[in-house]
């Protein structure tokens, strides 16, 4: 891809940064913050959502948008969920772990708490919060972050709630599973500080090393979602939705500039033309007898084909604007969200089964020339009337330049239309809760963590890539309170780090084994009743089973621990074994005949006992 | 510097640009943002400026007065619906700028809070009260009562009468014992507030205006038959109740089943044209038909009846306030039972004239006081037996028996609005 000079290009791009909180219970009720598996679900209702008029009878653009898809939406219920999830009961008050964990948050990114945080509804209607709002307070104002290339403003910290995961789409509408529901939420949304892709990466980075440093944030896939905003000087703004990871930050900022620039062109060599946009109009009698199978395919289901003449756009909707995406791929969007399979249009045809004949009488029918282009749509009559009426909106706006909007991410690093942006007009207070007066004195500030992984090496002796490890990594207050019973630091690390990681790679249910039964596993290291080579067999025994206690496990794995007398006699047994080796090597059998010691004791008996009393064993008899 | 106006706020050097909102607290102020959040900063530790004054009105718009009738457009072929309010949120709408949700009570406010309603009849809107259902007397029932009537013989086809939630049972009962009428009334209204997208007010106001198009004259409740928006149960007024807090299907006709159910996308399609869209409405038991009974009411409800309910340890004293009463209804234990020390009160009650009808805390079953001993001193005693009725039906079937009949005990016993049946039933 071609890199652009993007200061001249006037790029200017910001950040939106939501990362689940891990806490015991939800945002606002007792339910636990666990996932579950659809499967799971063991009820089940259908709701519908009516979008409030504001009472200046003005309705949010893009509430009004999602309300014409008009849809019936099925929630599954679990065993970890209440009656708060299924808006059939108000909600409780903002749950006080939630909140000291976002001040923390706040301390870390400087950002000034406010005095009394106002919890607020946010309108939201496709259906992902069963009440239609999501709940939503602002914590903060005014911090920054470092990059290389500069400070970046912190505009806001917002703590609230997440919404209904997304399950499937039926044709009677969506289903959605409320266990995701309400778990507690904060955004943090940058300033348009941020100039080059590398720079929002490097943001995003810096952001996400600090929601870690607190310990008190979800891990994993889905855990955190990133939204960039994005717009070149002459383009608009864009809010690109659901970025997964920091290598698409860069893409999408990068592939973003390009789709604006290549619309700033297509509007010039518009405008050049004169072009414009006619009326749609039905074209169903040109397609009767049509060999194309798609729009056979909606006819013969009682459907209609509808066309917009683009008078002055012959070639430039098929030009392309991003890897495979072209102008037409954008009215395609338009005309999917209103339920159409997309659209055809003259650039690419004839092909897909559509003759040059009908596409001449198509021409015809609509009164575009050869300097003209037409957008068609086959769906049933309704459908194909909403969604040529979106396209034709959308090419109108493509006269202009570029459209705001809010998109989606592909995983190509491409974007597709998702909705208008998002108005100011859309949130009002939750009356339900009262507002709270936070105390940011009552939390401490959480060490960063490089910081922690220094501090790893100094204080306990730590290799620095094992403490670097450890210190990035989830399991880190684990570490510490393990440290803090005093678990050899080196052991406790490489147990909690590397070994889990091997364990997770060979298959391993690693995440069953919980903080007490890895604390109960390492302590017994500690006491000698478990080699320390057996600590990976454990944790698979634990992981099989998790109702086992570690001694337990340590049984079922067949490694109650062996004392010194029982590895002497191992030992002994090897040594006369090969005791010609060892009258002709001495020591130098060392090496050989540990491998041997150590199988026969299959992994019950610490290393280093067992080396040496080899030693030991070896040295009499040379 | 007042609610409405424009301002800029410095604290702890933080710029804020937004308009002022109404406090809660003394201590703060608050101020809408432009992003739409609200905060609340130190009143003491912020420097204000008023940038414009009064942007936006934000005090809540008058209420309307009592007694104002208002009418749609009518069309010759569609029947006609009267929308009587009494207040509750079920027609509110919310200032997005200010968060003030504000009560709609005219037809057109109606129409315009819940769209689809329109097309499904004619409406003449009505307000007859504009209270919290808990604020609820035997006062406004007369007036309701009046209202009702005087809408049906306006030529009503059917009447909706929109409630809070919380008192809804005691005035559907009281509707049901004071008027006569050839025409369903239906009482319907929402558990979730209208001014929010999920708000069960839609759904429950076209299920009650279909319900008051249909066949059945009577005094129904109408709201969600269970979690989902497929459908409300009609609950028969004398036989329901409110059993939850807090979820949509709260109403329960104790009991059994409901009277019957109305699907709400069937009734959404059938009635939208303003036919009756009896498709979509099932009923599992024998009711009144449209017509059956001629147009009659009886208004009167005395004052002074009493709901008392026994618990063990409660202090016998606490019922000395019965002296007075024109009427009690005990709901008791079990088969409608009372600790043996208040036998006396209750004899002295029945002595002095004080009619005394016994309910069961169970509310599922049938009051039998022939069983113990203690019972048998109740009847001695000279209570009335309440039969399976329920004690918020008793109690306001009580208030009308007083003003209106001769023999209160007869009346207690004959069921009026099926308050009573004569024989018990498995659920069904």
């Amino acid at each position: 891809m071609t890199e652009y000079d993007y200061e001249e290009l006037g790029l200017v791009a910001g950040l939106e940064i939501h990362q689940q909180l891990d806490t015991a219970t939800k945002l606002f009720c007792d339910s636990p913050t666990t996932l579950r598996e659809p499967e799971a679900a063991d009820r089940e209702f259908t709701r519908y959502l009516h979008p409030t008029k504001s009472e200046l009878g003005e309705l949010d653009e893009a509430a009004l948008e999602e309300s014409r898809v008009d849809r019936e939406f099925t929630y599954l219920a679990y065993d970890t969920t209440c009656l708060v999830e299924e808006d059939d009961e108000p909600p409780h008050r903002l749950d006080e772990e939630a909140l000291s964990v976002a001040l923390q948050i706040a301390d870390l990114l400087d950002v000034t708490v406010v005095d009394q945080a106002h919890v607020m509804r946010k309108l939201v209607i496709d259906g992902s919060n069963t009440s239609g709002f999501q709940r939503t307070l602002l914590l903060g104002q005014d911090g920054e972050i470092e990059t290389d290339d500069g400070p970046v403003s912190i505009v806001d910290l917002l703590l609230e709630e997440e919404s209904a995961q997304r399950v499937e789409e039926t044709d009677d509408g969506v289903v959605y599973s409320l266990d995701r529901l309400g778990i507690p939420l904060v955004e943090i949304g940058t300033g348009p500080d941020i100039h080059s892709p590398a720079q929002a990466r490097e943001a995003a980075e810096r952001i996400g090393t600090l929601l870690r440093s607190t310990g008190s944030v979800k891990r994993g896939l889905g855990t955190i979602r990133q939204d960039v905003n994005v717009s070149i000087a002459e383009g608009a703004r864009v809010e690109i939705k659901g970025v997964q990871d920091l290598q698409g930050i860069e893409d999408i900022v990068r592939s973003e500039v390009r789709r604006q620039s290549e619309l700033v062109d297509i509007a010039e060599e518009l405008s050049d033309r004169d072009a414009a946009v006619g009326d749609p109009r039905e074209v169903t009698d040109v397609f009767a007898d049509t060999d194309s199978g798609v729009i056979r395919g909606a006819l013969e289901d009682g459907g209609a084909v509808t066309a917009v003449p683009l008078y002055g756009f012959d070639g430039l909707v098929g030009r392309e604007i991003q890897p495979d995406r072209r102008l037409g791929t954008e009215l395609s969007d338009h005309a999917k969200r209103h339920g159409a399979g997309g659209i055809f249009h003259t650039d690419e045809l004839p092909a897909y089964g559509v003759t040059e004949a009908e596409v001449d009488s198509l021409r015809e029918a609509v009164g575009a020339g050869s300097d003209d282009a037409v957008a068609i749509v086959a769906a049933d009559p309704e459908t194909a009337d909403l969604a040529i009426e979106a396209a034709a909106e959308r090419a109108a706006a493509a006269i202009e330049g570029v459209p705001e909007e809010t998109r989606d991410a592909n995983e190509d690093g491409t974007t597709r239309y998702l909705r208008p942006l998002p108005g100011a007009a859309r949130m009002y207070p939750e009356t339900d809760v009262p507002p709270v007066e936070p105390d940011p004195s009552e939390v401490e500030t959480p060490e960063l963590l490089d910081e922690k992984a220094d501090r790893y090496v100094d204080a306990f002796g730590l290799d620095p890539g094992l403490a670097e490890q450890i210190a990035f990594g989830q399991r880190f207050p684990l570490f510490e309170t393990a440290v803090d019973r005093g678990v050899d630091p080196t052991l406790a690390a490489s147990t909690l780090a590397s070994t889990t990681t091997e364990l997770r790679r060979d298959g391993v249910a690693i995440e069953r084994v919980d903080d007490e039964q890895f604390l109960g596993v390492l302590e017994l290291v500690e006491s000698g009743d478990l080699a320390k080579e057996g600590v990976g067999g454990v944790l698979a025994e634990i992981a099989a089973d998790p109702t086992l206690s570690a001694e337990e496990a340590v049984e079922a794995a067949g490694l109650a621990g062996v004392d010194r007398e029982t590895v002497r006699e191992a030992v002994v047994e090897v040594v006369e074994r090969n005791a010609d080796q060892v009258e002709a090597e001495g020591m130098g059998a060392f090496s050989g005949l540990m491998g041997e010691a150590m199988g026969a004791l299959r992994g019950k008996a610490d290393g280093e006992v067992v080396s040496e009393v080899l030693r030991e064993e070896i040295g009499k008899r040379t | 510097m007042n609610p409405g106006d424009r301002v800029r706020i410095e604290r702890a050097g933080v710029t804020n640009e937004g308009v002022l909102m109404p406090s809660s607290t003394a201590e703060h102020l608050v101020v809408k943002l432009e992003g739409g959040y609200n905060v609340g900063v130190d009143r003491e530790a912020a420097s204000v400026d008023v940038l414009e004054s009064d942007v936006h009105a934000v005090d809540d718009e008058p209420a309307p007065e009592a007694g104002a009738v208002s009418e749609i457009t009518f069309d010759e072929d569609l029947p006609t619906i009267s929308l009587i309010s009494t207040g509750g949120t079920i027609a509110s709408t919310v200032d997005y700028r200010t968060g003030a949700v504000t009560a709609r009570f005219d037809a057109e406010d109606v129409l315009r809070a819940v769209p689809d309603l329109a097309g499904r009849a004619n409406y003449r809107g009505r307000v007859v009260a504009n209270i919290l259902s808990e604020n609820m007397d035997p006062a406004i029932w007369r007036d309701l009562a009046h209202a009702v009537h005087e809408e049906i013989a306006a030529g009503a086809d059917g009447v909706v009468v929109m409630h809070g939630t919380d008192t809804m049972q005691y005035s559907a009962a009281a509707m049901a014992f004071t008027l006569e009428t050839p025409v369903p009334i239906v009482f319907t209204g929402s558990q979730r507030s209208a001014d929010r997208p999920s708000s069960d007010n839609v759904m429950n106001a076209v299920c009650a205006v279909e319900a008051a198009k249909a066949d059945c004259a009577e005094v129904l409740v109408c709201m969600h038959a269970d979690e989902s928006d497929d459908a409300c149960a009609l609950h028969r007024g004398t036989r329901v109740r409110k059993n939850h807090t807090s979820r949509r299907d709260a109403f329960e006709t104790v009991g059994a089943k409901p009277l019957g159910e109305i699907d709400y996308e069937t009734a959404t399609e059938a009635g939208a044209d303003g036919a009756v869209a009896d498709e979509a409405i099932a009923f599992r038991r024998e009711h009144a038909s449209r017509g059956e009974a001629d147009l009659d009411i009886a208004p009167d409800l005395a004052d002074g009846v009493e709901l008392a309910t026994f618990a063990p340890g409660m202090d016998p004293a606490a019922w000395e306030h019965l002296d007075d009463a024109a009427g009690v209804v005990v709901a008791g234990t079990g088969l409608g039972h009372v600790h043996t020390d208040l036998i006396p009160r209750i004899e002295a009650l029945v002595d002095d004239g004080t009619p005394v009808v016994m309910t069961s805390q169970c509310l599922e079953g049938r009051v039998c006081d022939r069983v113990y001993d203690t019972g048998r001193d109740l009847l001695d005693a000279g209570i009335i037996e309440g039969g399976d009725m329920l004690p918020e039906t008793a109690m306001v079937k009580l208030m009308w028996a007083i003003a209106n009949t001769e023999d209160v005990a007869d009346a207690m016993r004959t069921s009026l609005a099926g308050e009573l049946t004569a024989e018990s039933r498995p659920w069904r």
